[in-house]
């Protein structure tokens, strides 16, 4: 049942214009910063762009996915419709006039501080105030996701939650928790710097809330991909959840531990202690768990897809599965990213292995393969499978959507797979230009054009994407039918309080955010002395 | 089971879940915070609680290191987004008159007939910090240190904020414009060198920095190899010299001529 | 695994497939844990021991990042000392000296934003962030140049903030430093 399709389009549709944009500025970053492009004779172009690709990537893009998509839950999983609806027109709006209110500084170049902020670089207050805007919008979701499944368990006493209710709630508390960080940040420090109120700022306590939101910010994008892996795949390709449970602990595990984990962001940093490096590393180990657990039954899942479709062998079976099926194809893309990027991400949970990788090419190659690939591969998955029950109209070509798809993979790889390299050669972030003559870094010169060139590929996806979206809303209509989601072999019958409430996770969320940040927050709010003077760009 | 139980020892879910958090929780930290400070050889604590609180991040002051004495006189201006980021008229109007004993070398207006900077409308934190550097001797100049010499602050102050306030003019003896210089345009990135409106205005403005567009280019020439020179060292940390010290003396001729080719509107406008 | 086996029989299976599973996941983990702190402590890579403040635009006036203390000096005890400065765009030292198959402490600290110290081709890596003191230990075992770039963005002149280390032979570098000041390649 999906009443409420408009506000679903709209969602979608915003999310995948300003990707759109941002896709096309991060193409050209890659070239022109590549030995193809000419040097900038104002790299400060470049800073503006990266810092409205990342601003849109990081915070609007993935916001309206998972919002859209949870409205999208919401309705059809709990088969109720959706309470609050003028609210959740109320969260876009906002969303809109805070993008709008932080792009038009940033593309005047008034704030080209990068979407990390790192202060005391101050730029435009509107800039800042925009991101907050959007952060409540989106807020206003988490509160409506809520309310809607309170509203629906008022009516279905005991019963079960539906597993991708209960993960979109996760979601989004884990959202809503781990932008505190970058609230504070931007509430307590930067905005009183960047009106005139405050003239000094601490860079080092700045760091330390911003790394509260950085990296759990990652697993917010991941989980409506997550949801996708356990309740659309299984049932696109005819094959049944292997276990509800495990799904469940997996988001759950993902609720507790994706956010006391951020200062392995900060292990090269003066001022976070190394005891709390430590523990924070420790963490960061954890939250490979739900990960592998993951792999684990979305794996069964398919094999039991593979084996229903009458495949047999050790591993034969997947010559069974439905290769031609967009969704089989997107989630073995999504998983062989997946697997290079997270292994990827156990170099970067150690400091002694972060220490030679960090804040270089590595890092963006790595959060762009699991994001950019992993997760946003899946995010084209759920729009493909939602469209038709969003228009009405079924796609006519699905040869084309797995070009793109393809196309998205390979463009990924050729991407991501030099960038990791010259990551280790290493290459520092965030430059405009590098001047590839020099013998020392001459080797580096072919990886990069690679990149540029993925780039390019990638470019091209992605208006593929928007042509076929474009085109399924002027495709025959067709009726698709309920939305549904898959079922678990074992569709439970009862579930123990715990694993269908998030109340005792939220509270082990926030205990844990206690001890891992509390007292480097405190420490550095009370020490005396740790504030630097603003430094404000573009100032004249 | 209600939503009360779930807080209770009795919960299955709460007891392991809680426990199992704890628990690594406890282990992380006691690894974190004793274990690893000691077993660093290279490290040394006075006590448990000196590592403990060390791990935590107990900020500590930086021990005053025994520094060598400098052997030359350096700038000791303290310089920050804010200084003199406030004009008032007040002291515009002191600076006026104090500017009267400027007007031989610097000009009536703030533009120099001669080689001297143009000072009209240049950032009053770069007038400031010369002067201060001129009366400390961080800057030694025959004709400039016996003029700074009996300046207070506040006259340094007033005088900047005069000085910035003036409208910026074209220089005296304007030259064709001239095509930027890569070193200009790009810097030199594999020697350090960014490029020049990075600092100098036209793209930002890093505080201490002046803007240079019409400025005598006999006067940049000899302050650039002053600084490349080490005569010249009143620039905070040897932030130009580190530039200057790596560019080419044709480097230095081509910044030098295109800076002064340069009418002042080529400077963002001040807001 | 069959997919018609729904009963009680099946679940049961499923759990403990899965259960097996989660602890090899654990195992996985908890040795991962494990390899990393036992491998910060043999090879000497660990986060720096304490939190130390300074005041970023006072640097130039007195304590250890005065200009005239920028460098590297050899210490009594046959080790080294590395003091240097990141500002808008440049490293004080441009160029840092040190000696081979020496231990290096390396302090430093920012003079207005935030900066980072990344030493190409090696795992020295540290950032710089004003109103604290960066301290990293170092030891190189072969002589050669190694390039220094800005690792974090520092505004507009970012791409242009490149220092250089230059490794020396143990010997020669005794022999300068017996000059008593503090050493640099800068202008070499």
């Amino acid at each position: 049942m999906l009443a409420n399709r408009k506000l679903v389009l709209a969602h979608f549709w915003l999310a995948f214009a300003v990707f759109g944009v941002a896709l096309t500025l991060g193409a050209w970053q890659m070239f022109i910063r590549s030995p193809l492009g000419t040097w900038l004779s104002n790299p400060e172009l470049y800073y503006r762009s990266l810092t409205a690709h990342g601003t849109v990537m990081g915070y609007v893009f993935p916001t309206l996915v998972a919002m859209g998509f949870g409205y999208a839950i919401s309705e059809s999983a709990l088969e109720q419709r959706l309470v609050g609806v003028r609210w959740a027109w109320a969260g876009f709006w906002l969303i809109v006039g805070g993008s709008i209110m932080a792009m038009i500084p940033v593309a005047l170049g008034r704030a080209s501080v990068l979407y990390t902020f790192y202060p005391p670089l101050i730029g435009s207050p509107f800039y800042y105030v925009g991101v907050v805007l959007v952060v409540v919008g989106s807020w206003i979701w988490v509160a409506l996701m809520s309310i809607n499944l309170r509203v629906w368990k008022g009516a279905n006493p005991g019963k079960p939650v539906p597993l991708a209710m209960f993960a979109n709630v996760a979601g989004s508390y884990l959202w809503a928790w781990t932008a505190v960080g970058a609230a504070l940040e931007l509430l307590l420090q930067i905005i009183p710097v960047a009106v005139g109120l405050k003239a000094t700022i601490d860079a080092g306590l700045a760091r330390v809330f911003f790394s509260w939101t950085l990296h759990a910010i990652v697993y917010f994008w991941l989980v409506p991909t997550y949801i996708a892996y356990y309740a659309i795949v299984p049932r696109a390709i005819g094959g049944r959840v292997y276990s509800d449970t495990m799904a469940r602990i997996a988001f759950i595990l993902f609720l507790v531990v994706a956010m006391p984990i951020g200062m392995h962001h900060t292990f090269g940093d003066p001022q976070v202690g190394a005891g709390f490096k430590f523990v924070h590393s420790a963490f960061t180990a954890l939250v490979a768990l739900p990960t592998l657990l993951t792999v684990f039954t979305i794996c069964a899942s398919v094999e039991i897809a593979a084996r229903l479709r009458g495949g047999h062998g050790l591993f034969g079976w997947m010559r069974a599965l439905p290769w031609d099926n967009p969704m089989m194809l997107a989630l073995a893309f999504s998983f062989v990213m997946l697997g290079f990027g997270g292994a990827g991400g156990l170099i970067n949970m150690s400091y002694q292995l972060d220490s030679s990788i960090h804040n270089t090419q590595w890092i963006t190659g790595h959060f762009h393969l699991i994001f950019g690939g992993a997760i946003v591969i899946m995010y084209f998955a759920i729009a493909y499978d939602l469209w038709p029950h969003l228009t009405g109209r079924e796609f006519v070509d699905l040869r084309l959507i797995r070009t793109q798809l393809w196309l998205w993979f390979i463009g990924m790889i050729i991407t991501t797979f030099p960038w990791h390299w010259v990551g280790i050669l290493g290459m520092p972030r965030r430059m405009a230009y590098f001047d590839f003559a020099d013998p020392a870094i001459a080797p580096q010169a072919l990886s990069v054009t690679f990149s540029a060139i993925g780039g390019f590929t990638l470019l091209t996806s992605g208006i593929l994407f928007l042509v076929i979206l474009a085109r399924g809303m002027r495709s025959p209509a067709v009726e698709a039918g309920a939305y549904r989601f898959s079922l678990a072999v074992h569709q439970p019958a009862t579930v123990p309080l715990a694993l269908n409430t998030h109340a005792l996770w939220v509270a082990l969320m926030i205990g844990l955010t206690i001890t891992n940040y509390g007292y480097p927050i405190l420490t550095l709010a009370l020490t005396e002395g740790t504030s630097v003077p603003a430094v404000y760009v573009g100032a004249q | 089971m209600s939503a009360r139980d779930l807080f209770t020892l009795t919960n299955r879910h709460f007891k392991t879940s809680v426990g199992i958090t704890a628990a690594i929780f406890v282990v992380t930290a006691i690894v974190g915070f004793i274990v690893l400070p000691f077993a660093q050889p290279w490290v040394q604590f006075a006590n448990v609680w000196d590592a403990i609180c060390s791990a935590a991040g107990v900020p500590q002051r930086s021990a005053a290191a025994a520094a060598q004495a400098q052997d030359k006189r350096l700038s000791e201006v303290v310089l920050t987004s804010h200084t003199l980021s406030r004009p008032n008229q007040e002291a515009i109007g002191r600076g006026a008159t104090l500017a009267q004993r400027c007007a031989i070398c610097h000009g009536p207006t703030g533009i120099s007939r001669a080689d001297s900077p143009n000072l009209a409308g240049q950032y009053a934190a770069v007038i400031y910090k010369e002067l201060h550097d001129f009366r400390s001797g961080a800057r030694t100049n025959a004709v400039m240190s016996p003029f700074a010499t009996g300046l207070t602050d506040q006259e340094m102050g007033d005088l900047a904020l005069y000085y910035a306030f003036l409208p910026r003019l074209p220089a005296y003896h304007p030259t064709p414009q001239l095509p930027k210089p890569n070193i200009v345009i790009y810097g030199a990135p594999m020697r350090g060198i960014a490029p020049c409106g990075s600092c100098h205005g036209s793209l930002d403005n890093k505080v201490g920095s002046p803007w240079l567009e019409g400025q005598s280019e006999a006067y940049m020439k000899a302050q650039l190899r002053a600084f490349a020179g080490g005569d010249r060292r009143n620039d905070i940390s040897q932030q130009m010299r580190n530039i200057a010290r790596a560019m080419t003396p044709q480097e230095i001729d081509e910044a030098a001529a295109y800076y002064a080719s340069q009418p002042p509107d080529i400077v963002k406008a001040v807001d | 695994m069959s997919a018609q086996d729904t009963g009680h029989q099946g679940a049961e299976i499923a759990r403990r497939t899965e259960r097996r599973w989660a602890t090899l996941s654990v195992i996985i983990i908890v040795a991962m844990a494990v390899i990393a702190a036992i491998a910060g402590i043999h090879r000497a890579t660990m986060p720096q021991a304490r939190v130390e403040t300074t005041d970023p635009s006072r640097l130039h006036l007195s304590g250890e990042f005065v200009e005239s203390n920028l460098g590297s000096v050899l210490e009594s005890n046959g080790a080294v000392t590395v003091r240097a400065i990141g500002q808008q765009y440049s490293f004080t030292p441009a160029c840092l000296l040190v000696p081979a198959e020496t231990p290096i402490t390396l302090r430093a600290t920012s003079a207005d934003v935030v900066h980072g110290i990344l030493i190409q081709g090696t795992n020295i890596n540290t950032m710089l962030v004003p109103g604290y003191v960066s301290e990293q230990l170092m030891r190189f075992e072969r002589t050669g140049d190694y390039l220094m770039p800005c690792q974090e963005f520092c505004s507009f002149g970012h791409e242009g903030m490149w220092g250089k280390v230059r490794v020396i032979d143990k010997a020669k570098f005794a022999e300068l430093a017996k000059s008593s000041g503090r050493l640099s390649c800068v202008g070499q």
